[in-house]
C-alpha cells in the first residue's frame, strides 16, 4: 500500500511551472520564429499611439466641424456654373472641380442639403495608427443626401461635379466656424483626381497654447472631410469594370460604345462603399483577436517599402491590406471556406498575408474573393484586379501594373526571408527602409514628358498616369521579353505625388511633372548585346510574328543568319555594359513609341556614376581571366617538374588579382615598376622527412624553392626567370623566403611552400604549458599566420571565385568597396579579405531585397550594411556553405561573447567575421597578433559608412557620387605627403648596378651598388620584382616605430598622402624609462604627484615623478629624416 | 621652450638640436635622457658606460659618436649598444639560428650537459663562425629604433663619464645644443642613407644571389645535422648511464626507431572509429537513454526560449532597434 501512491504520483504528476513554460515554448515552434514573435510584439508596443494625448483635441474639432456643417442653410437647385461662381464671389473659395470642369453651358443643377450621415472612419476609429507613419489623418465621411442626387448622376462626371460643389460649400462653412484655429486646404483623396477632399490642420500655437512644451506625445494631425455617395444609391450593375460611363459629346445613350472607364467606375463604387467597409472591418476585428495587430504590422511592412493608399505610392496601403486580410478571414479558401482561421495570432496572420501576396500577382491574373465568379480576366490588361465580389469593388483599382508587380516582388522577398530560419528575420521585415530608389533599382531614369503630344484616353488619373502606363507597356515589351530572355526583373514607374493646394487655387493635377522609371536588371540577360527575335520562316504564322516584331522595334530590327542556318529578326546593340545597354534600349524604344527620350534632357538616367568613378569596364573580366590562365600555365609548369623529391599536391592562388577582387585588374609587363608577383602557395604530398624543428623546416623550404627555381630555369630557359626573395622576418621560425617566378611574357608569381609538419610543431608549442609565455604567444601568432596563409586563403580564393560567377555584380562591387576604403585611407587597417567578405554578405543575405544585380546597388547596400552593423555585439556570419546549421551560428555568437568577456576593451579582437570554412572568426580581422582594424579605426569605418548612407538617402538621385570618395583630410593631425617621383623611382631596382657606377651616376643616386657580377648586362636591364610595395614598407616601419603615439592612415598603393592622428591616450604623463614615443620635459616644471610612483620601473627612488609631454615636433622631424627624399612635406594641422 | 630643466629624476637631460629639413622646415629639439649605467645585473663595464633613454628612431653608433664628440671631444666614445640589439643578446635563442632549430629535447639535453664539457675559447669562436655562416644575409642597411627606446654607451674610461655629465650640464647654460646629424661631415663611417635609397636597397638585398643563399643553407644543414648528431649521442649516453643517485634518465628514442607519424595517425584514427562504432551501437539501446534524450531536448528548448527572452531584453535596453527607420 505504501509503494502505490508513490508510483502513482510518478505517473500522473500535475504539470508544474517548468512544464507549462515548455509547452508554451514548444507551441510556438522553433526558437527563431519565437524570437520573431517576441520582436514583433515589442515593435507593436513601441509604435503604438496613445490616442488620448497624441490626438488631443481631435474630437473637439470634429464636433465643431460637424456642428458647422449641420448649420449650413440648404438651398434649392441652381445651375452648376452659376452656383460655383456665386460661391467663389461670396466666400472667395474655388470649387475643386475635377478635370475637365463642367462646360459653361452645362445644365446640371446643384443643390445643398444637410448631409444624411456623419461618420468617422479609417485608422482613427480602428486604432491602427502607428507613431512612425507620415501624416496622421482623422477621416470624417459626410454622406451627400439622396435628395440632391439623381440616379443618372453616375454618368459623365455629374456626381463628381456635385460632390465638388458640395465640398466647397462645406468648406466655406467650416472656415467661417474655425477661423484662425485651423489651416484649411484641399487635397485629393488618395491622390485620386476625381475626389477632392478638405483637410483641416489645427493651428498648433493656437490650439495647444502655453502647454505645448510639456505635451510630448502630441502629433501633428489633420482632419479630413470626405464627401461620399450614399451606399447603394447608384446601381452597382451599371458600374461594372467594363462599363463606359463617360460619353462626352456623344448623344447616344447606349452603354456599349466607348472605351471602358474602369478607374472612373471603381472610384464611383468606392465612393459609396465607406460604410459597408467600415462595418466589414469592424466585424473582422471583433471576430479575430489578432486582426488589429496584424493590420499594424502590415502597415509597417508596407510603409517601409514605400507603399501607401495614395496612387503615387502604389495604391496599396493600410486600408487595402486590412480589407484583403478581412476577406481572407471570411472566404477565399478551398471549397468556399475561410482561407485563414480567426484564431491565428497577429504574426501568423501577417505571414499568411505575405504568403498570399507572394503567390498572387494582381497585374497578371485577376483575383476574386467572395461568392460569385464574375469574369474579369479581360480587364487585367487595363488595371490590376483584386475584386471583392460582396461589395463589387476592385480593391486594387488605384494600383498600376508596376506597383502590383513590385508588391508581389516584395512579398516574395519577404517570404523567402521568413522561410529562412537562420537569418535575422525581424529587422529586414519591419525596420529597414526599403524604398530608397538608388538602393532598389539598378537604373533610374527621369522622363520629362512635357513634349509628349496629348493623348485622349478614358483614364481620369491624369495625363502623367497615361504616359506612365504607356511607357510601362513599351518598356515591358522591350525588356521583359520571354522569348529573348528577360532583361529586367522589375520595371517600376513612379508618378509624381499630388499635394495639397489652397482653397483659392486650381488643383495642380494637370501639370506635367517628370516621371521616374526604376529598372531592376537580370544581370546576365541585360549584358546581352544581340537579341534574337523570331525566326523568319516561310509559314504565315512566322511571317506574322516577324511583322509584329518589326512593327514594335522598327528599323532596328534586321535579318541575320545564325548557326544551323536559322535566319532571325535580330537586334544589335552598341553598348557594352548592362547599364549602357538598358539605357540604349530605353532611349530607342521610348523615342520610337512616344517620340521622346532621345534627347539627354528629356530622359535622364542615374545609376551609372559609381562604376564610372573607377572606370570599371566589362573588359576587366577578360583581364582577370587572362591572369587566371597565366596561373594555369604556371601550375602546369610546376607540376611538370619531375625531378622534385616530393609530388606536388596543390598549387593555390591566394591574391585578390586571382579572385576578381583587386581594384585594378592585373596587367602584365608594365614598364613603370618591377614585376609585382601574384601570390600562390604550394603544398606537397605528406612526407616524414621534414626535420622536426621549425627553423630547420624554414631552411628546408628555401632549399625546395631553390630547387624549383633552378629546375624551372633549366626546363624553360628562355621563358622563365626566378628570384629567391627573403621575407622581412623577425625570427628564424617564421617563413623566411619565397620564390618569384617571372615569365618573359609578363606574368609573375610568388610561391611559398607549405609544410604540414610546421603546423603540428606550432600547435605543440602553443599547447606546451612548460614553455615561456612569450614563446607560446609567438607560436600562437605564427600558427594564426600559418593557417591564414596555407589553409584559409586558398579556400577563400576558391570560394570568392565561385561567387563571382554566381553573382555577376560581385566583382565590380567588391572593387568599388575597396576603392571606398582606399579613398578614406582606411584600407591600410583592413585586410583585403575582410572587405571582400563584407561585400559578399550583402549578396548572400540581401534581405529585404534580392542579391544586388548591379555594382551601384551592391555598393550602396554594402555601405548601408556597414553603417548598420553593430560589430560590438554582433558577429558577421557568412553562410558560405549554403546550409550552415543553426548550432554553428550559435557557436559563433558564443565565441564572440567569450572574446568580449576576455577582452572587453577590444584590444585584440574587434571585428568578428566567420564563415563556414573559417568559423574562428578572427582569421580576417587580425594580423600578426594585432587587431586589424583596431577599435578606433573600426569606429571610424562605421561613422564614415553612416554619413555616406545618410548622404545617399538625403541627396537622392541627384547625388554626385564622387562626394562619397572625397576623404576629409582635416580630420588628421598631420599629413605626410610623399614625393610621387621618389615613390615612382622606388618601384624599379636592379641587381646588377656595379659599385663604381654608383659614383658615376651621381644624377641618379637611387641606382645602388651591388657586389654581384655574375649576371650579364642584358639581364641586368630587367628590374627586380618588388618584395613589398615600398610605400607599404615605409608605413609599416613608421607604425612599428610609433605604435604608441601615432595612428597612421593610408589608402591604396598610389595614395601619396599619409594621414596621422595623435593617440588621444598619449598625454602628459610621468617620466619613466621605455615610454612609448619620444617625450620632452613638461613645460610647467615638475609637479609632485602622490601616486606618481605607481608605474615606475623602480628606477626612481624619490617617489615623486616629473612630467613629460609628447615631443610632437621631434617625432615629425624624425619622420622627415626617415623619409628623407621620399617625404615631400609634412603638414601639421593648425600650423 | 623658455627654459629646459637640466635633470629629470636621476637623468640628465641632453637636448639635441635637430636641423630643419625641407619636408619639415621647423627647428625641433629632441630630448635625450642620460644617466650612469646601473643595470640590475652588473657587468664589468658599468663604471664607464652611460644609460640613454628616448634615443631618436634613426640613431646609429655614428650618430651617438658625433654627439659625444661634440660634448667631450674625440677619442672618448668606444661604442653603443641599442635596446633591440641587447635584447637579442639576452635571449640568445632568437638570434642564433641553430638554437632555435634544435629539437626541443636535444636543446634540453645540451643545456643540462653542456656545462660539463667546458668549451675553450677557440671552440666558442669556431661555433660563432659557423653560426654566422648559416645566417641569412640581412635585408636592411640599417635598422630603425622604436621611438622612446634605450641604448647603452660605452666610453673610454670612468673619467669620461664624469666629463660627459658635466658637459651636458654646461649645454643648458650656453644653450648650445649638439646637433643631430650623424656626423656626416666628420670622418666617421659613412652612414647608409634613409629614404627611398634605403627602401630600394632593401628591395635589392631581399633578393640575394643564389650562391650566397645556397652557401648559407648548406652551412645551416651541416651544422644542424651535426648538432642533432651530438644530441643523439648525448641521449644515447644518458640512456645507459645512471646519475649519481643511481637513476637512469628516461630519454626519447629506444632501441627500435619510433613509429612513423603517418602510422601513428592511422592507428589513432582506427581506434577512434572503433570507439565511435561501439558508441553508436549502444545509443538508444535502453529505454532510459531515450527518456534522457527527450528530457535533454526539452531542456534545450527551454534554454533557447530563455535565451531569446534575454536577447530581447538586451535589445530592449538598446531600444532604438524597434523603431522602423524613417
Amino acid at each position: 500500500m505504501d509503494s502505490a501512491p508513490a508510483k502513482r504520483r510518478k505517473l500522473d504528476h500535475a504539470p508544474d511551472g517548468a512544464e507549462l513554460a515548455l509547452e508554451s515554448a514548444a507551441s510556438t515552434g522553433v526558437s527563431r520564429s519565437r524570437a520573431f514573435v517576441l520582436e514583433a510584439e515589442e515593435l507593436l508596443d513601441s509604435v503604438r499611439l496613445d490616442y488620448a494625448t497624441a490626438l488631443e483635441g481631435a474630437d473637439g474639432l470634429l464636433h465643431r466641424t460637424k456642428n458647422a456643417i449641420e448649420a449650413i442653410k440648404p438651398h434649392d437647385a441652381l445651375p452648376i456654373v452659376q452656383a460655383a461662381s456665386k460661391l467663389e464671389k461670396r466666400h472667395k473659395i474655388k470649387v475643386p472641380f475635377p478635370n475637365p470642369p463642367p462646360p459653361e453651358n452645362s445644365n446640371y443643377k446643384v443643390a445643398f442639403a444637410k448631409p444624411s450621415q456623419f461618420n468617422v472612419v479609417g485608422s482613427y476609429v480602428s486604432k491602427t495608427m502607428v507613431k512612425t507613419q507620415k501624416g496622421h489623418g482623422v477621416d470624417m465621411v459626410i454622406v451627400l443626401p439622396e435628395e440632391i442626387l439623381q440616379e443618372k448622376d453616375y454618368l459623365d462626371l455629374r456626381y463628381f461635379y456635385k460632390r465638388a460643389y458640395y465640398l466647397a460649400t462645406v468648406t466655406a462653412a467650416v472656415r467661417k466656424e474655425l477661423g484662425g484655429d485651423a489651416q484649411l486646404s484641399y487635397e485629393h483623396l488618395n491622390g485620386n483626381p476625381l475626389c477632392p477632399i478638405l483637410a483641416i490642420q489645427p493651428t498648433s500655437t493656437e490650439a495647444e497654447g502655453t502647454t505645448k512644451t510639456d505635451k510630448k506625445g502630441v502629433l501633428d494631425f489633420r482632419i479630413r472631410i470626405l464627401p461620399s455617395a450614399p451606399d447603394g444609391f447608384f446601381p452597382k450593375s451599371k458600374l461594372h469594370l467594363g462599363a463606359s460611363l463617360v460619353r462626352k459629346g456623344a448623344d447616344d445613350d447606349s452603354t456599349a460604345t466607348g472605351e471602358p472607364t474602369t478607374f472612373y467606375n471603381s472610384t464611383l463604387v468606392a465612393e459609396g462603399a465607406f460604410f459597408p467597409y467600415l462595418k466589414f472591418l469592424r466585424q473582422a476585428e471583433k471576430k479575430c483577436g489578432g486582426f488589429r495587430n496584424a493590420c499594424i504590422l502590415g502597415r509597417l511592412w508596407l510603409q517601409q517599402r514605400g507603399f501607401g493608399g495614395d496612387i503615387s505610392q502604389g495604391g496599396f496601403g493600410h486600408f487595402e491590406w486590412a480589407v484583403l486580410l478581412a476577406l481572407l478571414l471570411q472566404g477565399g479558401g478551398s471549397k468556399g471556406g475561410a482561407a485563414l482561421s480567426s484564431s491565428l495570432s497577429s504574426t501568423q496572420l501577417f505571414k499568411a498575408l505575405i504568403q498570399f501576396l507572394s503567390v498572387t500577382n494582381f497585374a497578371e491574373k485577376s483575383c476574386v474573393l467572395g461568392a460569385g465568379n464574375p469574369d474579369l480576366e479581360s480587364y487585367v490588361e487595363s488595371t490590376p484586379i483584386l475584386y471583392d465580389s460582396a461589395r463589387q469593388l476592385n480593391i486594387a483599382f488605384k494600383m498600376g501594373p508596376w506597383s502590383a508587380a513590385l508588391l508581389h516582388q516584395h512579398a516574395k522577398w519577404t517570404r523567402s526571408l521568413l522561410a529562412n530560419p537562420t537569418a535575422d528575420q525581424f529587422s529586414p521585415t519591419f525596420i529597414f527602409k526599403a524604398d530608397v530608389p538608388s538602393l532598389s533599382f539598378d537604373l533610374i531614369a527621369k522622363l520629362d514628358i512635357d513634349s509628349v503630344s496629348t493623348t485622349t484616353g478614358a483614364d481620369y488619373r491624369g495625363f502623367t498616369w497615361q504616359v506612365g502606363q504607356k511607357v510601362y507597356r513599351t518598356l515591358r515589351r522591350a525588356l521583359v521579353d520571354e522569348e529573348m530572355g528577360q532583361r529586367a526583373r522589375l520595371i517600376h514607374i513612379q508618378p509624381p505625388s499630388s499635394g495639397t493646394w489652397s482653397l483659392t487655387e486650381e488643383s495642380d493635377a494637370g501639370t506635367r511633372a517628370p516621371i521616374e522609371i526604376g529598372i531592376l536588371f537580370d544581370p546576365t540577360n541585360m549584358a546581352r548585346t544581340v537579341d534574337r527575335g523570331p525566326s523568319a520562316g516561310p509559314s504565315a504564322e512566322e511571317k506574322a510574328e516577324c511583322e509584329e516584331f518589326r512593327r514594335f522595334w522598327g528599323d532596328k530590327s534586321e535579318l541575320r543568319r545564325f548557326e544551323r542556318d536559322t535566319i532571325r529578326e535580330t537586334l544589335i546593340w552598341a553598348s557594352t555594359t548592362p547599364f549602357g545597354l538598358c539605357e540604349e534600349i530605353m532611349r530607342y524604344i521610348i523615342g520610337r513609341h512616344l517620340r521622346i527620350g532621345q534627347l539627354d534632357d528629356e530622359l535622364t538616367v542615374y545609376g551609372d556614376a559609381l562604376p564610372s568613378i573607377l572606370a570599371l569596364k566589362p573588359a576587366d573580366t577578360t583581364l582577370f581571366n587572362a591572369a587566371k590562365n597565366a596561373f594555369g600555365t604556371f601550375e602546369r609548369d610546376i607540376r611538370g617538374l619531375e625531378e622534385l623529391p616530393l609530388r606536388v599536391r596543390q598549387i593555390a592562388p591566394i591574391c585578390p588579382e586571382l579572385r576578381h577582387a583587386s581594384i585594378k585588374p592585373p596587367t602584365f609587363g608594365s614598364s613603370k615598376s618591377g614585376p609585382q608577383p601574384l601570390e600562390c602557395v604550394i603544398s606537397f604530398e605528406a612526407s616524414g622527412k621534414w626535420p622536426e624543428s621549425l627553423a630547420a623546416i624554414q631552411r628546408t623550404k628555401i632549399a625546395f624553392l631553390q630547387m624549383i627555381g633552378s629546375l624551372l630555369k633549366t626546363n624553360k630557359p628562355d621563358e622563365i626567370k626566378t628570384h629567391i626573395g627573403l621575407e622581412d622576418a623577425q625570427h628564424e621560425t617564421e617563413n623566411l623566403a619565397f620564390l618569384d617566378v617571372i615569365y618573359e611574357t609578363g606574368p609573375a608569381f610568388r610561391l611559398r611552400v607549405h609544410s604540414d609538419l610546421e603546423e603540428i610543431l606550432l600547435e605543440r608549442q602553443v599547447k606546451d604549458k612548460a614553455a615561456e609565455q612569450y614563446l607560446r604567444q609567438r607560436a600562437t601568432t605564427l600558427l594564426a599566420t600559418f593557417r591564414r596563409l596555407y589553409s584559409n586563403l586558398p579556400l577563400h580564393n576558391q570560394y570568392i571565385t565561385t561567387c563571382t560567377t554566381r553573382f555577376p555584380a560581385l566583382s565590380p562591387t567588391t572593387r568599388l568597396i575597396k576603392h571606398w576604403f582606399n579613398a578614406h585611407k582606411l584600407s591600410y587597417h583592413f585586410t583585403q579579405e575582410f572587405m571582400e567578405l563584407a561585400t559578399l554578405h550583402v549578396f548572400l543575405s540581401p534581405h529585404p531585397w534580392d542579391a544586388p544585380t548591379s555594382p551601384s546597388t551592391g555598393f550602396i547596400r554594402t555601405l548601408l550594411f556597414l553603417s548598420h552593423w553593430d560589430w560590438r555585439s554582433e558577429p558577421l556570419v557568412l553562410d558560405t556553405s549554403g546550409e550552415m546549421p543553426n548550432s554553428e551560428r550559435t557557436a559563433i555568437a558564443t565565441r564572440l561573447e567569450a572574446w568580449r568577456k576576455i577582452d572587453p576593451n577590444m584590444n585584440h579582437t574587434v571585428l568578428f567575421v566567420a564563415t563556414a570554412q573559417e568559423p574562428s572568426g578572427t582569421a580576417w580581422t587580425t594580423l600578426n597578433g594585432q587587431a586589424k582594424p583596431s577599435k578606433v579605426v573600426a569606429a571610424r569605418m562605421s561613422s564614415l559608412a553612416k554619413s555616406a548612407s545618410r548622404l545617399i538617402r538625403d541627396a537622392g538621385l541627384e547625388l554626385d557620387y564622387r562626394r562619397l570618395f572625397v576623404p576629409s583630410l582635416k580630420d588628421y593631425d598631420a599629413l605626410i605627403h610623399l614625393n610621387p617621383k621618389a615613390l615612382k623611382s622606388m618601384l624599379k631596382t636592379y641587381s646588377t648596378i656595379h659599385p663604381e657606377d654608383d659614383d658615376n651616376e651621381e644624377n641618379d643616386p637611387n641606382r645602388r651598388a651591388t657586389k654581384f657580377k655574375n649576371l650579364d648586362v642584358h639581364t641586368g636591364l630587367d628590374p627586380l620584382p618588388l618584395a613589398q610595395h615600398p610605400a607599404d614598407l615605409f608605413l609599416e616601419h613608421l607604425s612599428t616605430a610609433y605604435s604608441g603615439p601615432l595612428v597612421f592612415f593610408r589608402g591604396g598603393a598610389d595614395d601619396t598622402t599619409i594621414g596621422a592622428i595623435w593617440n588621444p591616450q598619449v598625454q602628459r604623463r610621468a617620466f619613466r624609462i621605455n615610454l612609448l614615443g619620444s617625450y620632452k620635459p613638461a613645460a610647467g616644471k615638475q609637479r609632485n604627484r602622490v601616486k606618481g610612483g605607481e608605474d615606475e620601473d623602480g628606477d626612481d627612488q624619490e617617489g615623486e615623478s616629473e612630467l613629460v609631454d609628447i615631443n610632437k615636433e621631434g617625432i615629425l622631424a624624425e619622420i622627415a629624416r626617415i623619409g628623407a627624399d621620399l617625404v615631400e612635406k609634412i603638414e601639421v594641422k593648425g600650423a | 621652450m623658455p627654459s629646459t630643466p637640466s635633470t629629470i629624476g636621476d637623468f640628465a637631460i641632453l637636448p639635441l638640436s635637430i636641423p630643419p629639413l625641407p619636408a619639415f622646415p621647423q627647428h625641433a629639439i629632441h630630448y635625450l635622457y642620460v644617466r650612469r649605467n646601473a643595470p640590475k645585473m652588473p657587468t664589468a663595464t658599468d663604471a664607464r658606460s652611460l644609460f640613454l633613454t628616448n634615443v631618436p628612431v634613426d640613431s646609429t653608433e655614428s650618430h651617438l659618436r658625433a654627439v659625444f664628440t661634440t660634448l667631450v671631444g674625440a677619442g672618448r666614445f668606444e661604442g653603443a649598444t641599442f635596446e633591440d640589439e641587447r635584447k637579442d643578446a639576452y635571449s640568445q635563442g632568437a638570434q642564433s639560428p641553430i638554437d632555435a632549430a634544435q629539437p626541443a629535447h636535444a636543446a634540453k639535453l645540451l643545456q643540462a650537459h653542456g656545462k660539463k664539457r667546458k668549451r675553450e675559447d677557440e671552440a666558442a669562436a669556431e661555433r660563432a663562425r659557423e653560426e654566422e655562416a648559416a645566417r641569412l644575409p640581412s635585408t636592411w642597411t640599417r635598422p630603425l629604433r622604436r621611438s622612446g627606446s634605450t641604448a647603452v654607451v660605452l666610453l673610454a674610461d670612468e673619467k669620461s663619464v664624469e666629463q660627459v655629465l658635466k658637459a651636458i650640464a654646461k649645454t643648458h647654460k650656453t644653450k648650445k645644443y649638439p646637433a643631430w646629424g650623424g656626423g656626416s661631415g666628420s670622418g666617421g663611417l659613412k652612414i647608409p642613407p634613409l629614404g627611398s635609397v634605403w627602401l630600394k636597397t632593401h628591395n635589392r638585398l631581399s633578393y640575394p644571389d643564389s650562391a650566397t643563399l645556397q652557401a648559407s643553407v648548406d652551412a645551416f644543414s651541416t651544422l644542424f645535422a651535426r648538432r642533432e648528431q651530438e644530441a643523439a649521442e648525448i641521449a644515447k649516453r644518458l640512456r645507459n648511464e645512471p646519475d649519481e643517485d643511481g637513476f637512469v634518465t628516461v630519454t626519447r628514442g629506444g632501441r627500435s626507431a619510433p613509429a612513423s607519424r603517418n602510422e601513428a595517425e592511422e592507428a589513432k584514427r582506427k581506434m577512434l572509429a572503433k570507439q565511435e562504432k561501439k558508441k553508436e551501437e549502444l545509443t538508444n539501446f535502453y529505454r532510459f537513454q531515450l527518456r534522457e534524450r527527450k528530457k535533454e531536448e526539452q531542456a534545450e528548448l527551454l534554454r533557447r526560449f530563455d535565451d531569446d527572452r534575454k536577447k530581447l531584453e538586451a535589445m530592449r535596453v538598446k531600444r532604438g532597434k524597434f523603431v522602423p527607420e524613417a
